[in-house]
């Protein structure tokens, strides 16, 4: 989704599992983001709404590789739209997570 | 104002976003080393009381207090 008002220059869009690096001049802060919001008002200024960000060292790399082979065994075994649709969704997360952990 | 690429898979099936936001800040929850998992499943916790209405009077209230994964 994108919001483009045609005179001040907002820009807005959903976010979607994945990380994001916050630069302050030198330095670099990654957060895995699980989804949310961002919001580029016409001075530049971002507001990022999260609903869960952490720093990439909580994350538990056997739990995301033992997530990712059940989500990916759920998709083969889902039946309604629904279903495959929570199933794609749970290995997307996981594999935004390994790329963050490897990345 | 700017049309999009295809529909995401999630809303073609019917979900809304806040459906799939639910979903995914639970598998990120999920995935978190101690303590850290610990915190964030707290998180996630609801407790409400809800009544229903008819003849504009409430019924007798329920109380849910639902845990995380619907």
């Amino acid at each position: 989704m994108v919001i483009v008002p045609a005179t001040t220059g907002q820009m807005g869009a959903e976010l979607k599992p994945g990380v994001l690096s916050v630069h302050e001049g030198n330095e670099t802060s990654k957060y895995f983001v699980s989804s949310g919001f961002v919001f580029i008002h016409a001075n530049s200024f971002a507001d990022i709404i999260a609903v869960e960000a952490l720093p990439l060292h909580q994350i538990d790399a056997n739990l995301v590789q033992k997530g990712l082979a059940e989500f990916t065994q759920k998709l083969s075994s889902a039946t309604t739209d629904l279903e495959k649709a929570k199933a794609q969704i749970g290995i997307d997360v996981h594999s935004a997570f390994n790329s963050a952990l490897t990345g | 104002m700017a049309s999009n690429a295809a529909v995401p898979f999630w809303r073609a099936a019917g979900m809304t976003y806040i459906t799939y936001s639910n979903i995914c800040a639970n598998l990120v929850r999920n995935c978190l080393k101690e303590p850290y998992k610990t915190e964030a499943l707290s998180r996630e916790r609801v407790h409400f009381s809800i009544s229903k209405w008819t003849d504009g009077k409430p019924e007798k209230p329920t109380i849910r207090s639902d845990s995380p994964a619907e």
